[in-house]
């Protein structure tokens, strides 16, 4: 080839380049949700192409995810169609850049949800989409050593590091697992699970006597915990490859386990503290940016996702169940019969004691969330005292409520105002 | 040296080569067995060390939508920051090492800059401005982004390339009745193909790796580490290594198809 002949082959490709965005006429689906590689291509072979717009679903980390949103507010035009993220990340963001969705005339059958999505305006900014849960999972092997006389379906937290205690000494290691690795969802058990069942709050009761009982207790939750928990991220992972027999996580980070080898193990509910059994929703919504180019077909593909056949489709893709009434069918995958089953049992116990999402935070939800992670790795990691640490945090937590202006939410007592830190 | 010493320096020297190769070797062995192994062996311990050719994890790719365009969207954005970088560092090396020009330090030092700063840092504005400008979501626009990044090597390496050949070379050329630009592709240019390779390398492996400004800044044009890799971590353990088998093995294909321009520059007989 002569040097004209390259020159004008590498000028042509450059044009191709150039030109290869050419405009496009499906729903952008920009999601923080169902990103494994498995429930993306569920959702787009299952889920979305049942509705009658085309839909381009685009999994992504937090941090693109809000950039590239943040970017086409900024310029004022973009190719976003649809916002598929979690409530705190919505909570996070100004509602005036959500579209009002209140025309489209849907809603959650819970009417919590339908009021966390309001996202404390008078009108509906994001859509309850769909919901999961933390629940606890364990290998069948693990069962012999339940401690006499505990229910399963009904543990305390002593039983639970009694019967941590009991395969650590009959296996000479750790097994019980904790997801404290960095995309691990520690906090939220914090703040859902250990405050509520100890403390029966959350904010209020931050740095109570009770709570310095509820981390004493975590301490001894600890030395039975395999170490290695402050790399896990995914218990299924770590349940698979039997690291851990018992676990506390995300019903979608246990899914494989139960999905791949369901007779092996079991889901139960989280265990009981001395103020009952404290638990957490998940929640996830759909919503439009304002830059939507095609704002019809972008509230198409919302109503679609709200149709009780889609969200059981997305219930077999994503593990994360429905948020409206419907029939489910009798042949789910085993990871979804078995979270459901626990949840249920779970919200259904005689002392459950159900927290709510963080609301009203705004954008301190990633602060909030940090107050109590410092608080783990200064009490659990570096054996720091717990009184001074609590005392500590309670000044970071108080200025974030502070500022934030944001009132009580369950199970904390309402407030006027700023929740206080007492 | 005793025959001692000599047979000692020699076994060292086989160990070193030996360590270094299985520092390379065991990681991409694990990759391919845990590749080509059912979900039940990857996740069984002990840790198998044959595979046994089970194609699941890579089926499920093959099936993957997107995967295909997204596999060329890497090539074409890797293969533009090559050409670029080259295009626009090999200059500015050339002009740092056989001109004196005021502030030739300072940019020297600001080169580097395009580095200290980090993506998620840069890509918000950079997504507007590629958005007013219409360059949003082209592999144009990609590559130009990764071209900045690569740049400081590709100045930088060339510049010391260009130092090592004598410029006495070139005046001999100039002699000879060759044309300042005609020196330069006769003389200097076929000394220095290995270096130019060696931050062609740089810049396609920078390009291909690069995940936070491609997931920012294109959408339909995905390139393959920015579809698949923030994807990966959250996916089962057979399909992480399948994916990052997949991530590797272009990278892979393409270093052995450039590697003997590098043995050139090392002094290995190009064969």
């Amino acid at each position: 080839m002569t040097i004209n002949k390259q020159l004008s082959a590498a000028l042509s490709g450059l044009a191709f380049l150039i030109a290869a965005s050419a405009s496009h006429s499906q729903v952008l689906f920009w999601s923080t949700q169902a990103k494994p590689v498995e429930e993306a291509q569920a959702m787009r072979d299952q889920v979305l192409s049942g509705a009658d717009v085309a839909v381009d679903y685009q999994p992504n980390d937090g941090g693109p995810w809000l950039t590239r949103l943040q970017a086409e507010l900024a310029a004022g035009s973009g190719s976003i169609g649809v916002l598929g993220a979690l409530h705190g990340d919505f909570a996070a963001m100004d509602t005036r850049d959500l579209v009002d969705l209140d025309d489209l005339g849907l809603e959650a059958k819970s009417a919590t949800f339908n009021q966390l999505a309001r996202l404390g305006t008078q009108k509906m900014q994001y859509i309850p989409w769909m919901q999961a849960s933390y629940i606890m999972a364990a290998n069948r092997k693990a069962l012999e050593h339940l401690p006499s006389g505990a229910d399963i379906n009904a543990l305390s937290y002593d039983q639970l590091i009694e019967w941590a205690a009991n395969v650590m000494q009959a296996t000479g290691g750790a097994k019980f697992g904790f997801p404290a690795g960095p995309k691990g969802l520690k906090h939220r058990f914090f703040q859902g699970y250990l405050y509520p069942s100890y403390t029966d709050g959350v904010v209020r009761t931050f740095a109570s006597d009770k709570a310095v009982m509820a981390w004493e207790k975590f301490r001894e939750l600890w030395a039975v915990t395999n170490p290695a928990s402050t790399g896990y991220s995914f218990l299924q992972e770590q349940l698979l490859s039997e690291e851990v027999w018992i676990a506390f996580d995300h019903t979608s980070r246990l899914a494989n386990a139960f999905n791949e080898r369901p007779n092996d193990f079991v889901a139960f509910p989280a265990p009981a503290g001395p103020e009952g059994r404290g638990f957490m929703p998940v929640l996830a919504g759909v919503a439009i940016p304002r830059t939507a180019s095609d704002m019809a077909a972008a509230k198409k593909v919302v109503a679609y996702m709200l149709d009780p056949e889609t969200q059981v489709k997305t219930l077999r893709a994503t593990n994360f169940f429905p948020v409206v009434d419907v029939n489910l069918p009798s042949d789910l995958p085993p990871a979804v019969q078995a979270a459901g089953d626990a949840v249920a049992i779970m919200s259904a116990s005689e002392d459950a004691n159900p927290g709510l999402l963080p609301a009203g935070l705004g954008n301190k939800g990633g602060d909030f969330n940090r107050v109590f992670v410092d608080a783990f790795e200064r009490i659990v990691l570096n054996g720091q005292d717990i009184r001074a640490v609590l005392d500590d945090q309670k000044k970071v937590l108080s200025a974030i409520m502070e500022e934030t202006g944001a009132p009580c939410w369950a199970p904390d007592a309402p407030s006027e105002g700023a929740c206080p830190v007492e | 040296m005793s025959g001692d010493m000599r047979l000692a320096s020699r076994y060292l020297y086989g160990a070193t080569i030996a360590l270094l190769t299985i520092w390379v070797l065991v990681p991409l062995g694990l990759l391919l067995i845990n590749t080509l192994s059912s979900p039940e062996a990857v996740n069984a311990f002990p840790k198998r060390f044959w595979p046994e050719f089970d194609l699941g994890s890579l089926r499920f790719f093959a099936g993957f939508d997107g995967m295909i365009d997204a596999l060329f969207n890497s090539i074409w954005v890797a293969g533009l920051t090559m050409v670029l970088s080259i295009l626009i560092g090999a200059p500015a090396g050339y002009a740092l090492s056989r001109f004196d020009f005021p502030g030739k330090e300072t940019f020297r030092l600001l080169v580097l800059l395009t580095r200290a700063f980090p993506l998620p840092l840069l890509a918000l504005p950079m997504a507007i401005a590629f958005i007013r400008l219409g360059i949003d979501d082209t592999i144009f626009g990609l590559g130009l982004v990764h071209t900045m990044l690569a740049l400081p090597f590709a100045v930088l390496i060339t510049f010391s390339l260009f130092s090592g050949i004598p410029i006495e070379l070139e005046e001999a050329a100039w002699t000879l009745g060759c044309t300042r630009f005609g020196a330069f592709c006769r003389v200097v240019l076929p000394l220095i193909l290995p270096g130019i390779t060696a931050s062609a390398i740089f810049a396609f492996v920078i390009s291909w790796n690069e995940v936070f400004a491609a997931a920012v800044l294109t959408i339909e044009n995905r390139t393959l580490t920015a579809f698949l890799l923030q994807n990966l971590d959250t996916s089962p353990l057979h399909l992480k290594f399948a994916g990052g088998f997949i991530l590797v093995v272009p990278a892979l294909v393409f270093i052995f198809a450039v590697r003997k321009y590098l043995f050139a520059m090392w002094g290995i007989a190009n064969r």
